[in-house]
């Protein structure tokens, strides 16, 4: 037993190492949000020097944050809540009746590299009237999303142990009712992630965003390349807004993760 | 009921996306043409009478009807401090003409991304936009991207072209005709460490080989203070191994031949390399203007070349560890003279394919009459009119050194700073890996044959593109 | 029950919307692109794009600068793919216990991610710089050399994998993680009864069982390593020299820098192909290993 105690008290060690490894360039970030130009090329160190304000104040005096904030947030909203709705299902038949080809042509979707798109795209999109709405950038980013969703809940469906969906079909349900019902009640953990991931992947999307918004639609990553000028690059700016940007998609995922933890716990699966 | 608390979240989140998109939808800008491609506000009305001159200065004209009421045009500029400085100006134009502006903003890689897929797709947007007549100009003019401006200068009273200078103008007009306006200016200089120098009694360096010579001295890597740094990567060192070659009597090209193979060319690229390899920080294969200035800046690097443009990075406290420090001087001269590159950077021009050229022209105007370029020359960015460069007021903020400096570097300076090609992304690959391959160290028989095939290279591409 | 023309069909309802949407988006721009890569085309409005049939394609295949592309194209993909799969794993087993704060911990690990690559690219720009960056500084006090870190042609790829790793393995780690929730307990109990190592349990249980997950999860990393470009765009451009350039930075260059989009389309469908090829290989392996039941 007392191995099995110090073992643990060892990994969770370990995962602090880990953590600090992974958010140590983030930290810097943070810590750089708060430093002029001159402490940050400087040997200014990670915690102890004079912060400054000034950069979070310039990001939203200057820039319309909060239009970029509301316009990436309903574009990845609608990518990841279309792809969902678009994706579930195909993944769940996908998995269950072994259709390979059609979950192929899905993922090659993902294949494609994404300057293919840019001019077509553009042609597409212009000729139909539908430059700078967010219409054409939920489409443009489904189409990064929903293979990504399809793909990660094949895997996850294929998991799923089958009792008690044939439990659902001997009692008379129909395969429709069997996957609203049964299935995607306990498929919390999948959906999240894959939902939070493709959520992510839309709001940092910028090649996309460049080309096919405007004015009215312009997403956040495009914001960040205003910190970058052709005479100089306001590091402490663009580290304010690099922070700014990441802060909503962190709440929501911290947010999303105790959900996910508790439908754990009550031990959906595991019975 | 674990299912239906996960579903009802899923609806309430669904329908929290559908009133965002609502709100935000509504909230929109009204009218102005946003970015889409394809639609005019209006039919181009009949082209104004030569003398619509939009009010520079808030001088309305009071009677007469707005000569734009009613239109709207898609202006795209780089982030540039030339567009922070005109976009606070815009209301007073709008004002005064009835037309709106819908502005946008783009770092330069972005813009250039951008601006190619919509020209390449055909649209009529933007209408007016900043462009880098010596990387894109010619590419852009021989695609039909630009339209050309003569006529709208010639029929322009009041607008004193002749006053622009004629070094500028040469970098806008391609096959004769004149393709943009020059907004921005720069020239090659020196940047260096007052302090430095005067401590060890080094006077600036009035030649290559004296600057070769203080950088070695001052060079002291122990105490990470290097000798010399400028920029090293790829594409970003053409620019300014430029003015090295220029002053030792080389040019890319010679008599429509290509000549970086010439004993002259290669003396001036091997003081730049030699400069970099022998007196430079760690890292210049990868610098670009960016890392090499934020190294001067940290007060690491005695000597600095170049462009005048950037100054800021050096002299702003907020940003240099060494404000107070910096001296600037004229490029040394080489065996043929102080030649440094004296270039517009930056042009503004007109879509070809848009359908508001006279409000379009009626911008860039009224953005580069004397009145504007001496407000925006006020706040840092180097026009291209003579008139205003010899106004004092209009370098009033300027450090005193640099701004004499400028105005001496524009008395000899080349009109160019990069391979005068069609083809200028390929052209500044193939010089940059002769210096490259300088920087990391070969034999003189192995860079006379990077330099040969190189110049092979590079001939190749001016006989094509003579084919365009 | 009488099942309905609705359940009857129900694996093609399920299925098309969303097939149907992924095939009307990409057909234009495939056959654009496949069109174009048979032109050479400057995307000039004045001059019409000239018909040149395989040109393109056999000057690809002649150009040195591409055969180095692809190459460096692969070994930056295999070495990355291999340590993030690895690293994430590992990690997805170390977190596979009950601690407090599990949640905060799944959301900072969640954070290179999350960050924009753009700004998170400049950031590790800074950080490699050679004189003013934390990397070198930390090797100085460790009394280590200092590197050139991406200035170097042979150090930038390692360091381009570095950073790559950093961004994508919690992706890898938390799908992992996601998939070892599904795991049944019996397998656990029965060779807790028969007295087996939790390494044993590890490696004969959980590692046989996650196949599939880890499959595909390397799978979808595999598709993005290959098309990696924020990062290497973000700092090194495809430098010092071409040392980092991989395909896709060489199209980007050739279409946006050099204006060829005949050439650059050509790359792209070779690239496409490169990676479907891929992709297949993936699958196949996938099928032969078996799915779980």
């Amino acid at each position: 037993m007392r191995k099995k105690r110090a073992f643990h008290y060892f990994a969770v060690g370990l995962i602090c190492v880990v953590l600090l490894l992974f958010s140590f360039p983030f930290l810097w970030m943070l810590s750089a949000s708060f430093k002029t130009q001159a402490q940050i090329m400087g040997n200014t160190g990670l915690i102890f020097f004079e912060p400054t304000f000034r950069n979070y104040v310039n990001v939203f005096k200057e820039h319309n944050f909060l239009k970029y904030i509301i316009n990436s947030f309903v574009v990845a909203a609608g990518a990841t809540v279309f792809s969902l709705l678009l994706g579930l299902p195909a993944a769940y038949a996908i998995a269950r009746y072994h259709m390979q080809r059609l979950g192929m042509v899905i993922l090659i979707a993902r294949i494609i590299p994404g300057i293919t798109f840019l001019i077509p795209w553009f042609i597409l999109f212009s000729m139909a009237g539908m430059v700078d709405t967010y219409a054409a950038l939920i489409l443009s980013h489904m189409l990064v999303v929903l293979p990504f969703i399809v793909w990660i809940m094949i895997a996850y469906f294929e998991a799923l142990p089958r009792e008690i969906e044939e439990s659902g079909l001997i009692d008379g349900c129909t395969v429709n009712r069997v996957f609203l019902h049964i299935v995607l009640p306990i498929s919390g953990p999948g959906i999240t992630t894959s939902s939070l991931l493709s959520f992510i992947f839309s709001w940092n999307n910028f090649m996309f965003s460049i080309i096919l918004a405007g004015d009215r639609t312009k997403t956040l990553p495009i914001a960040v390349f205003n910190f970058l000028s052709y005479s100089e690059i306001n590091w402490g700016g663009l580290m304010a807004a690099a922070c700014i940007i990441t802060l909503p998609v962190l709440a929501i995922s911290l947010m999303t993760q105790r959900y996910v933890v508790s439908g754990l716990s009550a031990g959906a699966v595991k019975g | 009921m674990r299912g239906k608390t996960w579903k009802g979240r899923l609806a309430v989140f669904a329908v929290l996306v559908l009133v965002l998109a609502v709100m935000a939808g509504c909230s929109g800008r009204s009218g102005g043409s946003g970015g889409s491609g394809g639609s005019p506000s209006s039919p181009a009305a009949s082209p104004p009478p030569a003398s619509s001159q939009a009010p520079a200065g808030g001088g309305e004209t009071g009677q007469t009807a707005r000569p734009f009421e009613g239109r709207s045009i898609t202006f795209v500029i780089a982030n540039h401090p030339w567009g922070e400085a005109i976009k606070p100006l815009l209301p007073e134009f709008e004002e005064a003409t009835g037309m709106t502006v819908n502005v946008d903003s783009f770092f330069e890689d972005q813009l250039t991304q951008k601006l190619t897929v919509q020209f390449a797709s055909g649209s009529s947007t933007p209408d007016v936009f900043m462009y880098r007549p010596l990387q894109e100009g010619k590419l852009f003019f021989k695609n039909g991207w630009l339209e050309a401006l003569d006529g709208y200068v010639s029929g322009s009273t009041d607008y004193d072209f002749a006053d622009f200078s004629k070094a500028a103008v040469g970098s806008t007009t391609v096959d004769g005709k004149l393709t943009g306006i020059p907004i921005i200016t720069e020239q090659e200089i020196l940047y260096y460490r007052k302090d430095v120098l005067a401590e060890k009694g080094i006077p600036v360096p009035k030649t290559l080989t004296e600057l070769v010579d203080a950088a070695r001295q001052l060079h002291d890597p122990a105490n990470e203070f290097y000798g010399f740094v400028a920029r090293g990567q790829l594409s970003p060192l053409v620019t300014q191994v430029s003015s090295f070659i220029y002053s030792e009597g080389g040019d890319f090209i010679t008599d429509g031949k290509a000549s970086i193979n010439t004993p002259e060319a290669l003396r001036g690229m091997s003081i730049y390399a030699e400069l970099l390899r022998e007196y430079g920080p760690p890292g210049v294969l990868n610098m670009s203007w960016p890392q090499a200035i934020g190294v001067f800046a940290q007060g690491k690097v005695a000597f600095y070349t170049d462009a005048s443009s950037i100054y800021q990075n050096a002299t702003d406290p907020e940003k240099s560890n060494i404000p107070d420090k910096v001296g600037f001087a004229m490029f040394p001269a080489g065996s043929a003279g102080s030649r440094p590159y004296n270039v517009t950077s930056w042009g503004l021009a007109i879509n070809a394919k848009s359908q508001n050229k006279d409000a379009a022209w009626a911008l860039i105007e009224w953005a580069t009459s004397k009145e504007i370029v001496l407000k925006t020359q006020k706040m840092g960015n180097p026009g291209a009119r003579v008139s205003v460069w010899n106004n004092p007021e209009s370098t009033s903020s300027y450090p005193p050194e640099l701004v004499e400096v400028i105005r001496e570097s524009t008395k000899g300076g080349v009109d160019h700073d990069r391979p005068t090609v069609i083809s200028v992304g390929e052209a500044r690959e193939v010089v940059g890996e002769i210096v490259q391959r300088m920087i990391t160290g070969a034999s003189e028989t192995e860079i006379q044959t990077i330099a040969d095939e190189a110049n092979k290279k590079l001939q190749e591409i001016i006989d094509r593109d003579a084919q365009r | 029950m009488p099942y309905s023309w609705f359940d009857r069909n129900i694996k093609w309802i399920y299925t098309l919307p969303a097939v149907l949407f992924v095939v009307v988006m990409m057909v234009f721009p495939i056959l654009y692109t496949v069109r174009i890569s048979f032109f050479e085309w400057s995307m000039s409005a004045a001059s019409p794009p000239v018909w040149v049939g395989l040109k393109n394609y056999q000057e690809l295949f002649a150009d040195s600068r591409f055969w180095n592309a692809v190459l460096r194209t692969f070994y930056f993909t295999f070495a990355a793919l291999l340590l993030e799969v690895v690293l994430g794993v590992a990690i997805a087993a170390l977190f596979f216990r009950r601690f407090r704060g599990k949640d905060a911990a799944k959301t900072v690990l969640m954070l290179p991610m999350v960050a924009t690559p753009v700004a998170m690219g400049l950031v590790w720009l800074l950080i490699y710089e050679p004189t003013i960056g934390a990397a070198n500084r930390v090797l100085k006090s460790l009394g280590l050399q200092p590197l050139s870190w991406l200035a170097d042609k042979h150090q930038v790829i390692p360091s381009l994998i570095l950073v790559d790793v950093w961004e994508w393995t919690p992706l890898i780690a938390l799908i992992v993680m996601a998939g070892m929730t599904t795991l049944p307990e019996e397998p656990y109990e029965s060779a807790e009864v028969d007295g087996a190592s939790a390494w044993q349990k590890f490696v004969s249980i959980t590692l046989p069982l996650l196949r599939p997950t880890i499959i595909i999860a390397a799978m979808l990393r595999l598709i993005d390593v290959l098309k990696t470009f924020d990062i290497i765009y973000a700092t090194t451009q495809g430098g010092p020299g071409h040392a980092s350039e991989t395909l896709n930075i060489y199209g980007y260059v050739l279409a946006f820098s050099h204006f060829k989009l005949g050439m650059a389309s050509a790359l792209l469908v070779i690239f496409f192909a490169v990676v479907m090829a891929f992709t297949v290989l993936m699958i196949w392996l996938r099928n032969r290993l078996g799915e779980s039941s």
